[in-house]
């Protein structure tokens, strides 16, 4: 019945897509995607190629390659391009690390302290971005923070460390923070695709006598293997575009040492109002986020598979 | 059934005509009625909303023909949201502005010249330098609403717990050195000096009488750059300012301030508003506040002291279409007693920009030790500042390189250099 069902859809799905009818019906979506996604992008690209202040009232000028060129001369877009490559895989590299290390550890545990432990765990992803940066920002002062409080009460440090205003420690310190949000969105993700392996299998590897390494390294991570590298795809590109925390926490600072691209940008077209210039350094953050929407929607196909 | 069905009808009807008629006498009055919108961050500060917000109810009742649509705008915004407005052809009418944010308005041409609105009377009324730096040649384009210089704040009872004289502030760099240096070792809990170091364009105003106070002009008129002697000697104090644990370094001047309330910051380089702020958070009176708090001029090694206006303006744009009622709305703020007392000299603790208000009473409530000071010895010091597009980019080069200096271990040499390089050409 169910090979017939099948196959059925199978037949029906060639003459649904010969229907031209269906096909215009994407038109509407089409029409809209034109509007608030490609207008904008084909608007930066023209402006990326004008020499445009939003203080100067007279047209711009149109320059060619000349916000390119100046772009790769750059040493601060260089630095923020560092600092995004640093605080995106940093941070999900980290948090995914610590996702499945909880995920693993709380997969067997029942009962109601564990689901209330659970629950506790998955809060720090349901505290708004500009909550968590003011959160640590307080935290992390360096007259009056608590993490100094405690680590100077305890004798760990012997003048407050200044977490935010070192230019050494304070992109560590930023991702810190990211990291401390964005656990429990790969904690959630792997636990449910843990609780997804088969039993049959975990059963077969216990017959086999598979110790509880060989069980993680042979059997779940194989399986967490898809999930792992969709969620971290998905997690790049919005740590690509983390403007909240950072902005929140360091504006950039202290110097350029937290300043990534989308904070660059920021600074370009809303203090410089260097709308030309922000746009070319726009388009290359966009050709960089492409790539990643492209290998996420590859790996999208390859789980479907 | 039928009669009761008829009479309710009737009233019915009769209900209709009538709202009908009040609906159109509302709508001829609401027709006669002028509307002045008014862009300003005084509404959305918890301290200075009560105040503003009975500013404009006073004026409203005095002005029954004109209604004011108050849009509240965050004091880091305006800038930004009122130069897109002005962009998209819908600014508001009036707007509250600061700094180098009001020349950075006027250079794009979109706001409307005062001068023909100012009579006679209120121009010889003006204190000297009022409108210093908001006339593009001979054209007004922003009317000052309040004065609020800043000056350099010194707590009496931290510096008499480090042993020094409350009566005699530092007046050189050296001596704030040392003075600083005694109340670290006295007082560890203490914050002994609070400035501003965000990177920010007020950030930038607010540093840089210190950098004349060393003689440093790294743009602008007669500037010498960022790789002056003069600049890496300032950059090299607040270096060593920060290592020896004087300035807290990353925070906002504002975040100093409830600090400064509760006794914890001994020396503050701020406005005038400052003693408002001091009393609404910690409920000082003015006998306890005057005999705690001092002001002056800021120490100097080599330069002059100087200071920067932070106080607020007034601008019209051009797209307005009620310019008249605008006008009348702007000159209210800036000149009534009724506004100056109850916003510019209360809740926004700064000096009125004219020289008497009309009313003696309300003259003489500005006669304090503090206000004093500020006109007699601080204001005297004004500096114009190279304020326009150009400074919102230097802003951003200057500060990251002053927070490199405070923060990092960079050569100042090296911090120097790359400032100059990034400084507009």
């Amino acid at each position: 019945m169910a090979a017939e069902t099948s196959m059925t859809t199978a037949r029906a799905r060639p003459r649904a897509r010969r229907e031209p009818l269906l096909d215009w019906m994407v038109l509407p979506t089409l029409l809209v995607m034109a509007a608030v996604v490609g207008y904008p992008i084909v608007y930066t690209l023209v402006l990326s190629v004008q020499d445009y202040n939003l203080l100067d009232f007279s047209p711009a000028n149109y320059i060619g390659a000349a916000n390119y060129a100046k772009l790769f001369s750059d040493p601060i877009f260089w630095q923020s391009l560092g600092n995004t490559a640093i605080y995106t895989f940093g941070s999900v590299g980290v948090s995914a690390f610590f996702g499945l290390v909880l995920a693993l550890l709380m997969e067997n545990l029942g009962g109601a302290p564990f689901r209330a432990i659970r629950a506790l765990l998955l809060t720090p992803w349901a505290v708004p971005f500009v909550v968590v940066a003011f959160l640590f920002r307080y935290m992390y002062l360096q007259n009056g923070g608590i993490i100094n409080a405690v680590l100077l009460s305890t004798g760990i440090v012997d003048a407050p460390v200044p977490w935010l205003n070192s230019a050494t420690i304070a992109l560590p310190a930023v991702m810190a923070a990211n990291i401390w949000a964005m656990t429990p969105f790969f904690f959630l993700l792997l636990s449910a695709a843990l609780s997804a392996i088969p039993n049959e299998v975990i059963e077969s590897a216990r017959v086999d006598r598979a110790g509880t390494w060989g069980m993680i390294w042979h059997i779940k991570l194989p399986f967490l293997r898809n999930p792992l590298l969709i969620s971290s795809l998905l997690m790049v590109i919005s740590n690509f575009n983390d403007f909240a925390k950072i902005w929140a926490m360091t504006q950039g600072g202290p110097g350029y040492s937290t300043s990534t691209l989308v904070v660059y940008v920021y600074r370009l077209a809303f203090e410089s109002f260097e709308f030309g210039y922000a746009s070319a350094v726009g388009v290359i953050w966009l050709l960089m986020l492409m790539v990643f929407a492209w290998l996420y929607m590859r790996a999208l196909r390859m789980e479907n598979r | 059934m039928n009669r009761f069905d008829r009479r309710g009808l009737r009233f019915v009807a009769a209900i209709s005509i009538a709202a009908l008629a009040a609906g159109m006498a509302g709508a001829a009055s609401a027709q006669d009625k002028v509307t002045v919108t008014f862009a300003n961050w005084a509404s959305a500060e918890g301290t200075t909303r009560p105040g503003i917000e009975k500013v404009i109810a006073d004026f409203e009742a005095a002005n029954p023909d004109i209604d004011i649509v108050s849009e509240a705008i965050s004091f880091s915004e305006i800038a930004r949201q009122l130069v897109l407005r002005a962009r998209s052809g819908n600014p508001p009418d009036v707007a509250q502005i600061a700094g180098n944010d009001t020349v950075l308005l006027g250079s794009t041409g979109t706001l409307e010249p005062l001068d023909g609105f100012v009579s006679e009377q209120l121009a010889a009324n003006l204190k000297p330098g009022a409108d210093a730096g908001l006339r593009q040649g001979d054209t007004l384009f922003a009317f000052p609403w309040n004065q609020s210089p800043a000056g350099f704040w010194y707590n009496k009872e931290i510096m008499k717990k480090a042993g020094l004289d409350p009566n005699k502030p530092p007046r050189t760099i050296e001596e704030l050195n040392a003075a600083l240096e005694a109340i670290k070792s006295s007082q560890p809990n203490v914050i002994p000096l609070g400035m501003d170091t965000t990177n920010r364009a007020f950030a930038l105003s607010s540093n840089w009488p210190w950098m004349q106070a060393f003689g440093a002009v790294p743009v602008g008129e007669g500037a010498t750059g960022a790789e002056s002697a003069e600049m890496k000697a300032y950059l090299t104090w607040m270096r060593e300012s920060a290592q020896a644990g004087y300035i807290d370094p990353g925070r906002k001047i504002g975040e100093f301030r409830p600090l400064a309330a509760q006794g914890n910051v001994a020396f503050h380089w701020d406005q005038v508003l400052l003693k408002g702020v001091i009393q609404g958070a910690n409920g000082m009176s003015d006998e306890d506040f005057f005999n705690t708090w001092g002001v002056t001029t800021l120490p100097t090694a080599g330069g002059k002291a100087t200071t920067f206006e932070g106080g607020h303006q007034l601008i019209m744009f051009s797209g307005s279409k009620n310019k008249e009622a605008a006008w009348k709305f702007i000159e209210y703020l800036a000149t009534s007693p009724d506004a100056i007392a109850n916003y510019t000299t209360s809740v926004n603790s700064s000096l009125p920009s004219i020289k008497t208000t009309g009313n003696a009473e309300l003259d003489a409530s500005l006669d304090t030790p503090v206000f004093r000071a500020f006109s007699e010895e601080i204001i005297p010091t004004l500096a114009p500042q190279p304020f326009g597009p150009d400074f919102a980019a230097a802003a951003t080069a200057i500060m990251a390189g002053v927070q490199e200096a405070v923060t990092g271990t960079k050569p100042i040499d090296e911090i120097a250099a790359s400032i100059q390089q990034q400084l507009p050409k």
